[in-house]
């Protein structure tokens, strides 16, 4: 579904000559109805990969192949594309100046996938999935954190994408409403979406991905099964870095 | 003390109609004006600063230094004198002014335009993007509508300062309040009464507008 080949990205530092290597040639195949979690140190360029996926972040060189497409290509439209890819924040970024129903609403209308009714139909069985179906009419400002971060999942999901990126979907939450968030991407994943999630929850890792891969220092270090990469690492730095991790 | 007071009810039971007809609405004028054409050049210099076009950039940024880092009564001179020899039809002074005050103001409210939309958050223009909005539509719907909630506050500042610069335009004689002042200051005498008169009217003009816009605000807020 999603295939990398050689990405590299490099961040101008302000006040700095040299700029900083985030991406170091990271190669990797995303298949259909997989999950796929990635975990790993700050700055190690998790995040960078994912947002790379649907092109918010432009790599430097390599190539993404989205669905057979090259994605990098300047001469095809990305916003097609973007549109079968949902995208999941860590501090949400839900729009706070309209309503939970415009919130899921305008996309599908303004990319005319759907018709205004239409998009209200599926919005609300969205909603119900999600226990929201009460806010409909609320403006965000009234939502808790993650309440909010449900309805960026719905958001997404309402554009019926084929895949769904989550980056770091929990680590601005509360602790106490992470597992409601944690409960529907669970149930998500489990009705067969593709997903990549990159997370510090390493539980939740282990119990829903298929395959978890470990990014240190802009290379994917590791990569395996959950028991795999939980239980027996083979990369020092993935032995290191989970021996520091609590779960 | 009383002399003065009661120089200053001879001035307006004579002179009133100067002051508060005369001079207050040719200050509402200018300040109209420059407000209003100041705001469509204010969106368009932020429009051509935020295009990839880089030397439309570099050339609003140096525009927009220029009129910062000089005094706008030499923009009002340099207004006066040129707009006249530029433009193809009879101009008045009063136009020339207006002109020269337009650009001035076009130029701090592209500022705040720009600072407007920059301050909204990345996340947001992200989201919308991720969602496979296009640039435009992101702007239209999810940056602009969150922009002009900061934006207005500090256009109603802008306005205040311009019903205070108008006051330069005086020194050409156009006939606002400042020039009002001078006109019965001339046939008078009377300097501190005719000033404190002045002094009156622009601070009940501005701190009317300020509490209006106050209100304003407030039900912006309301809304969220």
């Amino acid at each position: 579904m999603i295939k990398t080949v050689d990405l590299h990205k490099s961040f101008k530092v302000a006040d700095k000559k040299e700029s900083l290597h985030v991406l170091k040639g990271v190669t990797e195949h995303i298949k259909k109805g997989e999950v796929v979690s990635i975990i790993g140190p700050s700055g190690g360029g998790k995040s960078t990969f994912l947002r790379c996926l649907n092109m918010l972040e432009i790599p430097d060189s390599g190539h993404i192949y989205f669905e057979g497409v090259d994605i990098t290509d300047k001469k095809i439209d990305i916003n097609q594309h973007r549109q079968k890819m949902g995208m999941v924040f860590q501090h949400f970024n839900v729009f706070p100046h309209l309503s939970v129903m415009e919130n899921i609403t305008l996309a599908p209308v303004l990319t005319k996938k759907k018709t205004q009714a239409e998009a209200e139909e599926a919005a609300k069985a969205l909603l119900e999935r999600v226990g929201l179906l009460d806010k409909a009419a609320e403006h965000p400002g009234r939502l808790s954190g993650g309440q909010k971060q449900r309805l960026a999942i719905v958001r997404a999901l309402a554009m019926e994408p084929d895949v769904m990126l989550f980056d770091e979907p929990t680590s601005a939450l509360d602790p106490e409403m992470v597992g409601e968030v944690l409960d529907v991407i669970k149930r998500l994943v489990e009705s067969g979406m593709t997903s990549v999630i990159v997370t510090h929850e390493m539980g939740f890792a282990k119990e829903v991905s298929d395959r978890v891969l470990f990014m240190d220092d802009g290379i994917i270090a590791e990569s395996g099964t959950p028991s795999e990469v939980f239980n027996t690492p083979q990369n020092p730095r993935t032995k290191e870095f989970l021996s520091k991790v609590l779960y | 003390m009383t002399e003065y007071f009661s120089n200053i009810v001879m001035i307006l039971s004579k002179y009133w109609k100067v002051f508060l007809v005369t001079g207050v609405k040719n200050t509402l004028i200018l300040a109209l004006i420059t407000v209003f054409f100041g705001a469509l050049l204010g969106v368009l210099i932020c429009l051509g600063r935020m295009s990839r076009f880089k030397p439309l950039n570099w050339f609003l940024i140096a525009v927009v230094e220029i009129i910062r880092g000089t005094p706008m009564l030499l923009q009002l001179y340099i207004g006066y004198f040129i707009v006249p020899k530029i433009l193809p039809f009879n101009v008045t002074d009063f136009m020339a002014v207006a002109v020269a005050l337009c650009i001035n103001s076009g130029c701090y409210q592209s500022e705040v335009f720009r600072s407007g939309i920059q301050a909204v958050d990345r996340g947001q223009t992200e989201a919308a993007r991720s969602l496979g909005l296009s640039a435009r539509q992101t702007m239209g719907r999810i940056v602009l509508p969150q922009a002009i909630k900061n934006i207005l506050p500090a256009l109603g500042n802008e306005f205040i300062m311009i019903i205070k610069d108008t006051s330069l335009a005086s020194t050409f004689f156009v006939g606002e309040v400042m020039t009002s002042y001078l006109v019965v200051k001339g046939t008078t005498f009377l300097t501190m009464e005719c000033l404190m008169i002045t002094g009156a009217i622009y601070f009940v003009l501005c701190f009317l507008l300020s509490k209006l816009l106050g209100g304003f605000e407030r039900r912006l807020k309301a809304h969220d």
